[in-house]
């Protein structure tokens, strides 16, 4: 059990066109016993940063630090970690029970007789113990999975790193399968990384969400508080399922209101002084309203035809055209919409969200209050 | 394959049985002649009508064809030598094709596809500066001139490359994590990961040395060295009118490889798909 | 924060990590590792492979007089010196050894009969081994499996031991092949002394030898046609000569070709069958051509000759596969 410090980490990869910034002065803490996931779009450098953790990568520039031992150039064996494969990485020619075992014999001088009493608990622990004699290519997904997490944490890690663990399984073993993950990191206390490009995995299970987009960390901070104040445009864009609609607009003040006229078609006056305020002397800015805070029905809003219904069961996700933006809303299903209905979409002051038009960075998000708390947490990314 | 919806007529089938059943006893007839060949006593071999069932004479030929020829240090030998030989290419050829699968390294392709392109040169192109190459070490006459030269092998680096390619980099990962060498990565998660290829170009390499003819031919000329190939040559070239020994030493070197065939069958028809070498 | 009692882990792992670590440590660091790991595998391929070809070619510009002596050259590092011997004695000839061939009509018939034998060999190799493999395919046969390995049986035939075999069954007096040839009404057939039946014998001594490896790999082509293709055609009506036509053809295509390919190289190769069966008789009609590179070579010990001999026939095989691929590759 150990706290992680990426400082300055750069990763640059050669390739024939020239050199890749894989990953772009990060700078990140990891808390003793926290569990931290790596969020973004494939690409974004979660991986490989990851892995640079573990020591399967080579840091190009900056230091990483577990607790205050500079581990920057050591090893991945000589690390003290467990690693967590999206394919499970078992070895098809072991039994479980050597697999389980294999890193114990090789990185320690425990006796046979102790691994096998030690193999034996973990299995216990996972209830896998009718597994042990098998052989992975017997075993389904969420067995192999469960293997190989036993793999890690019987050799009792400071570490536990995760590389999209639950990717290659079906949606309902994947529900089960997290919140197991969850109990365990709970139960041994073991600061944990884990990568995954699902917001929903990245929200549910975090202590912390870190979101990286192109090599760079756009936020971290608790799942709420980023999902509330998103530093920028992307980091609101990717966490939200459905994802945030955003609406390009051009922006008149007269007086105490401010109107914002879209590109498409979209009109919305506003008098509340916050908006205003966050606009300064913008005469242009990208307007982001969650799909959730869209409301049917209301006295006000926009027109819309609706083009798809997803039901989603309670709920349903309703596409719609505004000029040429497209704008999905989720509203109770006892709406009972249906392609082409015209309806007149609604939505609270409160609820818009701000973002500069050239930058993206946030000028407006959900909850002032909060927004300035959190800030000093925030790690904003360097530009 | 073929899911023909209405089977063909029954005279069709029938055609279709009889010219495999002819196929397959023309396959067959060298095989079981030279049985009757190696069990009938010397005396009622050369007959005219020839004799088509097998006789009792096969442990009295055998004895006499030791006091002729040493056949079965012949055999020893070429079960020796391919054996070596099998081994030393196997380590060789996949300690190499796993770095070419699964390390980077600089002209890492260009090396890889020089060694691809020697595939199509045949052995024959070598025969002669090898010849000399062991004269010249003073290996002329000894096994190992038969066991060295081939063991750099295209077509076990192209194979062992290719499956190697399979193996996940998470295996190999998940190995350093949990504290291999990057030796133990080869001979404890490749090396087993690839089995059936390895058997596969064990069969390939096997078969290459256990036929092997021309070279030997050139390089060996003590008979207690002879493989089998040179010894059934020695037979024939000094000793033809003993056919009946000659039948019971070709069916000495045929009838195991056969059986080993028939066990390990797959493997051979996977090494003789992955290969354009016919040796 | 343990769950479990091993409270000595860390300590025994520290021990154990240290004690292995010194070991490890003096093996070369982790980017030498693909080096050391090539390493062995390019000492055997330069010496025993790629200078062997060089030397050849260097060798067919030159007579030989013998094993050489002495050195080519020596480097000397103090430390270590690297002695490079002088492995033959030559005497440079320019092209000599390639003229000498315009008037040798020992190499002309060689050549000639080594085409006559393909020629003779793989055609009939070819059909009978992809029939064999079309019908083991069909639907209705049954014990595929079994027949399939009994026709595959020769591939783990030794050369020289097949073809002793087939010396046997071809003898003129007493072979099994005269006697059903008489049987059915026929003259004996003169296999070992007649010029043309010698070379016929050797084309099916190696259509035996290579039948049931060829019908292997044809058949392998055939099991991985996908079967949707010939659903696909049985919907759009096509008999089972237009689906062989626009199915099994097509798809087949570049299997057949590397088994002609294979054959022709393997042909032209031809050497123990002759060597064993008819030692090149009679009359010389079956030395092969690369029989008459080994005699060359190791018989008179012209090695310079040799040389340039292999190198020809490297040249026309090259030259014959381009050529079968190019026909095959075009439609």
């Amino acid at each position: 059990m150990t706290s992680i410090e990426l400082d300055s980490v750069n990763k640059i990869y050669d390739s024939e066109g020239g050199e890749i910034c894989a990953v772009n002065d990060m700078d990140l803490e990891i808390q003793e016993g926290e569990f931290l996931v790596f969020v973004g779009p494939s690409g974004c450098g979660k991986t490989t940063t990851l892995r640079m953790i573990a020591g399967l990568e080579d840091v190009t520039t900056g230091t990483i630090e577990f607790g205050d031992e500079d581990v920057t150039d050591l090893r991945a064996r000589d690390r003290d970690i467990a690693m967590v494969f999206q394919d499970y990485a078992l070895y098809p020619h072991m039994s479980v029970r050597d697999n389980i075992g294999f890193g114990l014999r090789l990185s320690t001088d425990i006796p046979e007789s102790e691994i096998a009493s030690m193999v034996e608990e973990t299995a216990e622990m996972l209830g896998i113990e009718d597994l042990l004699p098998k052989k992975p290519s017997d075993l389904s997904g969420g067995q192999q999975q469960r293997v190989a997490l036993g793999r890690a944490i019987i050799r009792e890690p400071s570490v536990f790193l995760l590389d999209e663990p639950l990717s290659n399984l079906d949606a309902k073993l994947r529900d089960s399968m997290r919140k197991e993950i969850m109990e365990l990191q709970q139960q041994l206390g073991i600061t944990s990384v884990y990568v995954t490009h699902d917001q929903t995995e990245a929200m549910a299970m975090s202590d912390r969400v870190a979101v990286l987009n192109d090599g760079e960390l756009q936020q971290c901070g608790p799942p709420e508080d980023v999902y509330r104040n998103p530093t920028n445009q992307f980091v609101a864009g990717f966490l939200g399922s459905p994802s945030m609609n955003f609406l390009e607009a051009t922006v008149s003040s007269d007086g105490d209101t401010v109107t914002f006229n879209g590109d498409a078609d979209f009109v919305y006056h506003s008098e509340a002084s916050s908006i205003a305020e966050a606009l300064g002397d913008r005469n242009r800015c990208t307007v982001g309203i969650r799909p959730e805070d869209l409301v049917v029905g209301a006295e006000s809003g926009f027109n819309v035809t609706v083009t798809v219904v997803e039901a989603m069961g309670d709920e349903n996700v309703v596409y719609a055209q505004v000029g040429d933006a497209e704008i999905r809303a989720r509203v109770d299903s006892q709406h009972r919409l249906s392609a082409g209905d015209d309806i007149l979409l609604g939505f609270d002051d409160d609820n818009v969200y701000l973002f500069d038009a050239e930058t993206g960075d946030s000028l407006r998000t959900k909850d002032l209050d909060s927004a300035e708390e959190t800030e000093k947490r925030i790690t904003s990314p360097e530009r | 394959m073929s899911v023909a919806s209405k089977k063909p007529d029954l005279p069709v089938q029938f055609g279709v049985y009889i010219s495999l059943l002819i196929v397959i006893v023309l396959t067959l007839v060298p095989f079981y002649w030279m049985i009757v060949g190696a069990t009938l006593p010397q005396d009622q071999f050369f007959t005219y009508p020839p004799r088509f069932l097998p006789g009792t004479h096969f442990f009295e030929n055998l004895a006499d064809l030791r006091d002729r020829f040493p056949y079965l240090l012949s055999i020893w030998n070429s079960i020796f030598v391919a054996t070596v030989y099998t081994v030393l290419s196997l380590f060789l050829c996949s300690l190499a094709g796993f770095a070419f699968a699964k390390y980077e390294f600089a002209y890492k392709e260009y090396l890889f596809y020089f060694i691809l392109a020697t595939v199509v040169l045949p052995v024959q192109i070598m025969i002669i500066p090898l010849f000399l190459l062991m004269a010249n070490f003073g290996l002329l006459d000894t096994h190992i001139a038969l066991i060295l030269p081939f063991a750099a092998n295209p077509v076990g680096i192209f194979l062992m490359r290719q499956s190697m390619k399979s193996i996940p980099d998470s295996w190999l990962d998940s190995a350093r994590i949990d504290g291999a060498s990057e030796f133990q990565l080869y001979y404890r998660i490749a090396l087993p990961s690839v089995k059936p290829a390895l058997a596969a170009l064990a069969v390939i390499l096997f078969l290459f040395q256990w036929n092997a003819f021309l070279y030997p031919l050139v390089v060996l000329t003590s008979e207690e060295l002879f493989t089998i190939p040179l010894a059934i040559e020695r037979l024939v070239g000094q000793h033809r009118l003993y056919f009946d020994q000659i039948m019971v030493a070709t069916a000495l070197a045929i009838i195991p490889i056969t059986i080993l065939f028939l066990l390990l069958q797959k493997y051979f028809v996977r090494g003789f798909a992955g290969t354009a070498y016919q040796p | 924060m343990s769950i479990r009692e091993h409270s000595s882990i860390q300590a025994v792992r520290t021990e154990g990590r240290i004690a292995r670590n010194r070991v490890r440590d003096s093996l070369p660091s982790f980017p030498g590792v693909p080096y050391l790991y090539i390493l062995p595998f390019f000492i055997f391929f330069a010496v025993f492979l790629a200078f062997p070809v060089v030397y050849t070619l260097y060798l067919s510009f030159f007579e030989y007089h013998g094993v050489g002596e002495g050195f080519l050259f020596a480097i000397d590092l103090g430390v270590f010196a690297v002695e490079v011997p002088r492995i033959s004695n030559v005497e440079f000839v320019g092209l000599e050894n390639y003229t000498r061939m315009v008037g040798d009509g020992l190499f002309w018939l060689s050549m000639w009969n080594t085409v006559i034998i393909t020629v003779f060999q793989m055609p009939l190799m070819v059909l009978v081994s992809l029939g064999v493999a079309l019908a083991l395919n069909a639907s209705f046969i049954k014990l595929s499996g079994l027949q399939r390995t009994l026709i595959a049986l020769p591939v783990s035939a030794n050369f020289v031991a097949y073809s002793t075999i087939f010396l046997m069954i071809f003898s003129e007096q007493f072979g099994l092949a005269n006697y059903v040839i008489q049987l059915v009404g026929f003259e004996p057939i003169a296999w070992q002394s007649d010029r043309w039946w010698a070379r016929v014998m050797l084309a099916i001594t190696l259509d035996w030898r290579w039948m049931g490896y060829n019908m292997l790999i044809l058949f392998a082509g055939l099991q991985n046609i996908p079967g949707r293709l010939y659903e696909a055609a049985e919907i759009d009506g096509a008999s089972a000569w237009q689906k062989f036509r626009y199915v099994t053809v097509p798809q087949l295509k570049p299997m057949l070709l590397f088994v002609i390919v294979l054959s022709t190289v393997g042909s032209m190769q031809l050497f123990s069958e002759p060597f064993i069966i008819t030692e090149g008789g009679p009359s010389n009609s079956t030395i092969t051509i690369l029989y008459y590179i080994y005699d060359q070579a190791f018989v008179y010990f012209n090695l310079g000759y040799a040389s340039a001999l292999t190198y020809v026939l490297v040249g026309v095989v090259t030259a014959l596969s381009i050529i079968e691929m190019k026909i095959g590759g075009e439609d």
